[in-house]
C-alpha cells in the first residue's frame, strides 16, 4: 500500500515536472521570438526539456532507491513540484496548497515563497527585463522595417513582464487559509497528544535543533557530534542562517528566472538541511533537467557526473566499513559526505554561472 | 613511449587550455589543475613509474612491530602452566587415543569424553550440533554482515551432522560480558595423533584457567568437530552464538535430532548440556593446531595465519603479543607464509642486490642515514609481502579464524610444528610446556584489555613476523598508480572538446553562425553518448557475473564445459545489448571521449575496491592502469616515429591480451606451475572457489576488470573515421 502510494507520488511528480517543462519551453520560445533570435528558438526545439527532466527524475537511481526504500521524501518532492507547477500556471490556490503542505512536511520549502511570488507576479522564466527594454527602444529607433511587427509584439508582451499583484494577493490569502486549515486538522488529530505546541516541538524543533546525530549523507551530524556543547546554539544559528543569507542575493540576481531560482533554493536546502536524504538530490537533479537548453554549455558536467556516481557508490561502502566491519571509523564515512557537499556546491555554482553566462550571450545577440 | 605520445597530445590540447587558464586567471586551483592536465602524459608516466618503484620498495619501508596497547602488558606475569598441567594433557591425550582405539566407529564418543573432562574441571559444558551447509552463489554477501549460513535441512540423516563441544569458564572477576575463545579443531571421524595433541594442549590450558583467580573475561573452549571442514564448524557455531533463534522448541537442533540416538544419549547424560550457552562478546579468539613435522629443525616452530575474508586482518596487536611471547619468552621460531617461488626468483634477487648497492652508496655518502638493506632480507621480505598480499587479494580466509572476523572479532590461527617427532614422550612434554605457556600468556594479555582491540592497525601487510607495512605507507604505491587516471580523463576530455572547437572554427569560416548554435544544444554534454556505451557494457558485465548462478545449477557439466557455456552465453548477450542500445561504433563516439569515460570509471572502480579489499585493488591497478593509459586505436594516426609507434602497438596488444581476466589467471598459473597442466576449466574452478567464499574479488573481476577490458578492445578497434574527417576539414 505504502509502496504504491510512493510510486504514484513519484510518477505524478514526474508528470508535473514535464508539464512545468512545457510551460517553460513555451515562455522561452515566446520571449526569444520577441527578441528576434529565431535560430535559438529553432535550436531549443531539439531538446524537450520537460520530457528530459521527467525522465531524469524517474530514471535517476537516487529516485529509485528512495522509492524502494519506502522513504517519505517522494511525497515532499511531490508537494514542492506541485507548488512550482501551479505557480507556473498561475493557479494561486493550488500553489498555496502545495506550498503549505511542503512546508508542513519538511519546513525547508518555506524559502520557496520568493520564487513562487516572482512566478505568480512575472510569469515563468524569461531573459532579463533589460533586454526587452533594449529591444523595444532599439526597434523603435533604428530598425524601421521591423517596427510595426515588434511594436505589436511589445504591446502583447509588455503586460506579461509587469508585476501583477492580483495572483500574489490571492496566493497570500490562500496560504493563510490552507495553513489555518492544516493546523486546525492537526490540532484536532493531536488533541490527546499534546496539541500543536508539542507538534511544533517534535517536528520543526527536531529539524532546527539537530537533535538526532545518527549518521546521514549530510555534514551536520558529524559537526554537531564534535562541537562543544556551549557552542552548539551559536553554530545552530550559523548553519540555519547560512541558508537564509543566500536567499536574497540570489533572488535579486535571478529574479527574471523564478523557476531556476526555485531549483537553486531546493539544491541549497538539500545541501545544508539538517537531515538530508538522497530523495532531496533526486528532486533537484530532476529540476536541473528543466534547464537543459540554457545549461548546455555547463562546465565540469563530466566531472560532476562521475563525482556523483563515485560518491553514491563509495558512501555505502564506507558506511559498511565503519558500522559493520569495524575496520574504518566515522571519518571514513564523513569524508564521502564532505565530498558530496563539495559536488553539490560545484553543481550549484556552475549552474548559476552558466545561467548568467547564457543571459549575457542573449544580450550580446540582442545588441549585435 | 607513452610520454612521447602524450606530449604530442598535450601540445594539441594546449591552446585550448591556455584559453581556459586565461579565463580563470583568478583561481589558482584551476590554473594548477590546468597545468597538470596539459602535462598529463608526463604526469602519468612519472606517477606510474613511481608507483611501481614504491611497490618494490615496500619490503624496505617496513617497520618493526611494537605493542601499541599498554593494557596488554605481555609477559609481565610468570606463567603458571607447569609440568603438572603437562601431565594432565598427557592423561587427556591417552584417554582420547584409548577412546579412539576402543571404538572404531566413534560416533560421538569423543565429544562425550571431552564434555566429561570439561565437566570434571568444574566448567560448564554444552554440545553444539550443526550440519554442513553448501556454499551458495551469493556474491554480495561480503557487504551484509548478517550471515545466512544457518540453513539446516530437516531431512538430514543422523550421520551427517557434526557436534562441537563447548566448555565455558565463568570468570571469577568478571561480569560475564566479555569472553576469550580458544578453538582446537579435530576430525571426529578420523582423528590423527597431532589432533589429539592439540586437544590435549587446549584441555590442559583450559583446566589451568579454570583454577586461576585473575580471570576477568570468560573463557570459551570450542573443540570444533572439523569433519566438514574447520571453517564450517566454527562459522556455524559463531552464527548460532550471534543469532539466537527463538522458536517453539527452543532451538532448531532438537527438532531434527529426535530420531538420532547419539544425540539423545548426550542429552540424558548432562543436564542442560544441549542448551546453547553463551558468554558475552568475544574480545579475541585463538585457533591452534599442532602439525606433524616431516623433517627435523633446531627449534619448535609457530606459524601464524591471520588473513580473513576479503583481506581483513585482525588487529596487529594480537599478532604482536603472540610474536613477542613466542620469541622472547618461549623461544619458538615464528613464521608466516611466504611465496616460495619468489624466494628463488632471479628478478627479486637482482632488485635486492641493486637496493643493497644503493644502501652501501648512501652509507658511504653519509653514515648517519639509516638505509640498511641486504639482499637476503629483501628477498625474504618480498616473498612474505607477496604472499600476504596474495592471500588478502584472494579474499578467502586462510583458516577458521576467518569466521571470527565476520563478527568483528580479532582472531588468529597458530600452527605449532614441534621440533621432534610427536611420539617422542620427552620432546612432547617440553613442547606442551612451551606452547601451553604461550597460550596462557596470550590469554592473560587479552584478559588485561579494557576495551576491544583498537589501538593498533587493522590495515597492514606483514613482511616478516615482526615487520609490517601500515596502510599509510602502502597506500602511497596505490595512490601513485591511480592518481594519473583522473588527470588523464580530464586531459582526454579537454582534447575532445578542443577538437570540437577547432572544427567549429573551420565550420564558422565556411558557413555562418548556424553550426555554432547547433553545438550549443549538445555542447559540453557530448560525452553522454560515451557514458551510454559505458552503461551498456557495465550492464553486460552484470549479466555475465550473474550467469554462473544458472550454469552452476545445470547438472553434468565439468568445469571446462561450464566455462565454455559461460563464455559462449556471455558473447551472445553482447550483440543483443548492441541491438538494444546501439553499438559503440554506430553511435559515432569519439575514441577520446570513450577513453576518458573508461579511465574515469576505472578510477572509481579501483577506488571502491581499495576500500573493500585493498590488495585486490593494488594487484588489479598494476594491470589495469597501464592498459587503460596506453590504449590507443590501431587505426588512429600518430605523429611519432615508427619505432615508438610499433612499441606502442605491441604494448597495446600485449595488455589487451593480458587484461582479459581468464588469460591473466592462466598466464599467472602457467608461470608458477608450468604451462603443461593448464586447461580452460581452471578459470571456472577458480571463480567457483571465489564465489563460494563470498569473495569481493569475484565482483571486482567481473564488474571492473572485465568491462574495462572490453572497452579497451573497443577503443583499439575504433574505426576513427569521424576523427579523420574532422582532421581533413
Amino acid at each position: 500500500m505504502a509502496n504504491l502510494l510512493i510510486f504514484i507520488a513519484d510518477f505524478v511528480t514526474a508528470m508535473l515536472i514535464r508539464a512545468t517543462g512545457q510551460k517553460l519551453l513555451l515562455s522561452r520560445r515566446q520571449s526569444l521570438e520577441y527578441l528576434n533570435l529565431p535560430k535559438l528558438v529553432k535550436n531549443s526545439a531539439n531538446i524537450n526539456a520537460g520530457d528530459l527532466a521527467s525522465l531524469i527524475y524517474l530514471w535517476n537511481p537516487l529516485t529509485i532507491v528512495t522509492c524502494l526504500g519506502l522513504c517519505s521524501s517522494p511525497i515532499d518532492n511531490l508537494m514542492v513540484v506541485l507548488t512550482i507547477y501551479a505557480a507556473c500556471s498561475r493557479l494561486a490556490p493550488l500553489a498555496a496548497f502545495g506550498y503549505v503542505l511542503a512546508t508542513h512536511l519538511s519546513l525547508y520549502p518555506a524559502i520557496l515563497i520568493l520564487p513562487v511570488i516572482l512566478l505568480l507576479g512575472y510569469g515563468p522564466d524569461a531573459p532579463p527585463a533589460k533586454l526587452f527594454l533594449h529591444k523595444s527602444s532599439n526597434s523603435d529607433g533604428k530598425d524601421p522595417s521591423n517596427n510595426d511587427e515588434s511594436r505589436s509584439a511589445v504591446t502583447t508582451h509588455k503586460p506579461v513582464r509587469c508585476f501583477s499583484r492580483r495572483p500574489v494577493v490571492h496566493f497570500m490569502i490562500w496560504v493563510s487559509i490552507w495553513s489555518c486549515y492544516v493546523l486546525f486538522l492537526c490540532s484536532i488529530y493531536l488533541k490527546g497528544l499534546g496539541g500543536l505546541q508539542e507538534m511544533f516541538k517534535k517536528t520543526y524543533g527536531f529539524i532546527l535543533t539537530v537533535g538526532d546525530l545518527s549518521p546521514n549523507i549530510g555534514v551536520l551530524w558529524y559537526f554537531f557530534a564534535e562541537v562543544f556543547e556551549f557552542f552548539r546554539n551559536f553554530f545552530l544559528i550559523v548553519f540555519h542562517v547560512n541558508i537564509l543569507f543566500m536567499i536574497l542575493p540570489l533572488a535579486i540576481r535571478l529574479k527574471h528566472r523564478p523557476c531556476f531560482l526555485a531549483f537553486v533554493y531546493t539544491a541549497i536546502s538539500a545541501m545544508l538541511k539538517s537531515y538530508p536524504s538522497v530523495g532531496d538530490s533526486a528532486l533537484y537533479l530532476g529540476l536541473l533537467g528543466l534547464f537543459a537548453n540554457e545549461l548546455a554549455d555547463m562546465q565540469f558536467s563530466f566531472f560532476l557526473f562521475f563525482g556523483y556516481i563515485g560518491v553514491s557508490l563509495l558512501s555505502p561502502v564506507m558506511h559498511n566499513l565503519w558500522i559493520w566491519r569495524g575496520t574504518g571509523n566515522a571519518n571514513f564515512y564523513f569524508a564521502t559526505g564532505l565530498v558530496y557537499s563539495c559536488l553539490q556546491t560545484v553543481l550549484i555554482v556552475e549552474s548559476v554561472s552558466t545561467m548568467l553566462k547564457h543571459d549575457r550571450m542573449l544580450r550580446k545577440h540582442v545588441i549585435a | 613511449m607513452a610520454g612521447e605520445r602524450g606530449e604530442e597530445g598535450g601540445e594539441e590540447g594546449d591552446p585550448n587550455l591556455k584559453k581556459r587558464a586565461h579565463a580563470a586567471r583568478s583561481r589558482l586551483i584551476v590554473r594548477l589543475g590546468a597545468f597538470l592536465v596539459s602535462h598529463s602524459a608526463l604526469v602519468s608516466v612519472v606517477c606510474c613509474v613511481a608507483g611501481f618503484i614504491t611497490l618494490f620498495l615496500l619490503p624496505v619501508l617496513a617497520k618493526h612491530t611494537y605493542i601499541s596497547e599498554n593494557a596488554l602488558m605481555p609477559g609481565s606475569a610468570n606463567p603458571l602452566f607447569s609440568s603438572q598441567d603437562v601431565n594432565e594433557a598427557n592423561r587427556f591425550i591417552k584417554g582420547i587415543i584409548h577412546k579412539r582405539i576402543e571404538k572404531e566407529e566413534a560416533g560421538i564418543e569423543l565429544q562425550k569424553f571431552i564434555g566429561q573432562s570439561i565437566a570434571d574441571v568444574g566448567a560448564e559444558v554444552h554440545y553444539h550440533k550443526f550440519s554442513p551447509h553448501t556454499n551458495h552463489f551469493n556474491p554480495l554477501h561480503f557487504f551484509s554482515s548478517t550471515s545466512n549460513t544457518a540453513r539446516i535441512d530437516t531431512n538430514n540423516s543422523c550421520a551427517s551432522f557434526g557436534v562441537n563441544t563447548v566448555g565455558i569458564i565463568r570468570a571469577p572477576r568478571g561480569d560475564g560480558k566479555e569472553a576469550i575463545v580458544l578453538v582446537s579443531p579435530y576430525n571426529s571421524q578420523n582423528m590423527e595423533y597431532n589432533e589429539a595433541l592439540s586437544l590435549g594442549l587446549a584441555f590442559s590450558v583450559f583446566s589451568l584457567l579454570s583454577k586461576v583467580t585473575w580471570l576477568a573475561k570468560d573463557i570459551v573452549w570450542l573443540a570444533a568437530d572439523s569433519r566438514f571442514g574447520e571453517y564450517n564448524s566454527v562459522s556455524s557455531w559463531l552464527n548460532d552464538y550471534h543469532n539466537p533463534i527463538f522458536s517453539r522448541d527452543s532451538g532448531n537442533l532438537d527438532s531434527i535430532s529426535n530420531d538420532c540416538h547419539h544425540w539423545n544419549e548426550i542429552r540424558i547424560q548432562g543436564a542442560n548440556s544441549n542448551f546453547f550457552k553463551r558468554a558475552g562478546t568475544m574480545a579475541a579468539a585463538l585457533v591452534f593446531k599442532v602439525m606433524e613435522k616431516k623433517e627435523k629443525g633446531d627449534r619448535d616452530c609457530l606459524t601464524m595465519y591471520a588473513e580473513a575474508s576479503n583481506g581483513q586482518m585482525p588487529n596487529l596487536d594480537l599478532l604482536n603479543i603472540v610474536h613477542y611471547l613466542a620469541v622472547h619468552r618461549q623461544g619458538l621460531r615464528v613464521k608466516i607464509e611466504t611465496m616460495g617461488s619468489l624466494l628463488n626468483s632471479a628478478w627479486v634477487k637482482f632488485t635486492g642486490e641493486i637496493l643493497e648497492g644503493v644502501s652501501r652508496l648512501s652509507k658511504s655518502l653519509n653514515p648517519q642515514w639509516k638505509f640498511d638493506v641486504t639482499t637476503a632480507d629483501y628477498v625474504e621480505g618480498a616473498a612474505t609481502l607477496a604472499s600476504s598480499m596474495y592471500y588478502q587479494a584472494l579474499g578467502v580466509p586462510t583458516g577458521s579464524h576467518g569466521a571470527f572476523r565476520d563478527y568483528q572479532i580479532d582472531a588468529v590461527t597458530l600452527e605449532f610444528l614441534p621440533r621432534f617427532y610427536l611420539r617422542n614422550e620427552n620432546a612432547q612434554s617440553t613442547f606442551l610446556l612451551r606452547s601451553g605457556r604461550l597460550i596462557e600468556g596470550v590469554v592473560r594479555s587479552v584478559n588485561n584489555l579494557l576495551e576491544k582491540f583498537h589501538q593498533s592497525f587493522f590495515l597492514y601487510f606483514l613482511t616478516a613476523p615482526n615487520k609490517f607495512v601500515s596502510v599509510g605507507v602502502y597506500m602511497i604505491a596505490f595512490a601513485l598508480l591511480v592518481a594519473p587516471l583522473p588527470i588523464v580523463a580530464a586531459a582526454l576530455f579537454a582534447r575532445a572538446k578542443a577538437n570540437e572547437i577547432t572544427t567549429d572554427d573551420c565550420a564558422e569560416k565556411c558557413t555562418p553562425i548556424d553550426t555554432k548554435e547547433s553545438e550549443i544544444a549538445t555542447g559540453s554534454w557530448k560525452w553522454l553518448q560515451a557514458a551510454k556505451v559505458l552503461l551498456m557494457i557495465h550492464s553486460w558485465a552484470v549479466i555475465v557475473s550473474l550467469l554462473p548462478y544458472y550454469i552452476s545449477h545445470m547438472i553434468n557439466l565439468n568445469s571446462t564445459m561450464s566455462m565454455l557455456t559461460w563464455v559462449s552465453l556471455s558473447i551472445s548477450t553482447l550483440p543483443f545489448l548492441y541491438a538494444l542500445f546501439g553499438s559503440p561504433f554506430s553511435l559515432n563516439v569519439e575514441w577520446e571521449l570513450l577513453k576518458a569515460v573508461m579511465v574515469a570509471t576505472i578510477s572509481i572502480g579501483l577506488g571502491l575496491m581499495s576500500i573493500i579489499n585493498f590488495s585486490t585493488a593494488q594487484i588489479g591497478a598494476m594491470l589495469l592502469v597501464p592498459m587503460s593509459l596506453l590504449v590507443h586505436p590501431l587505426k588512429a594516426k600518430m605523429n611519432v616515429n615508427a619505432l615508438l609507434r610499433a612499441a606502442l602497438l605491441t604494448c597495446n596488444i600485449a595488455f589487451a591480451f593480458l587484461g582479459f581476466p581468464p588469460v591473466a589467471l592462466l598466464v599467472a598459473k602457467g608461470l608458477s606451475e608450468g604451462f603443461g597442466k593448464l586447461s580452460i576449466g581452471d578459470f571456472w574452478e577458480w571463480m567457483e572457489f571465489l564465489w563460494e567464499w563470498n569473495s569481493a574479488t569475484y565482483l571486482y573481476l567481473l564488474w571492473v576488470q572485465l568491462p574495462c577490458w572490453l572497452l579497451c578492445i573497443h577503443i583499439l578497434l575504433h574505426p576513427c573515421s569521424r576523427g579523420d574527417s574532422r582532421h581533413k576539414q
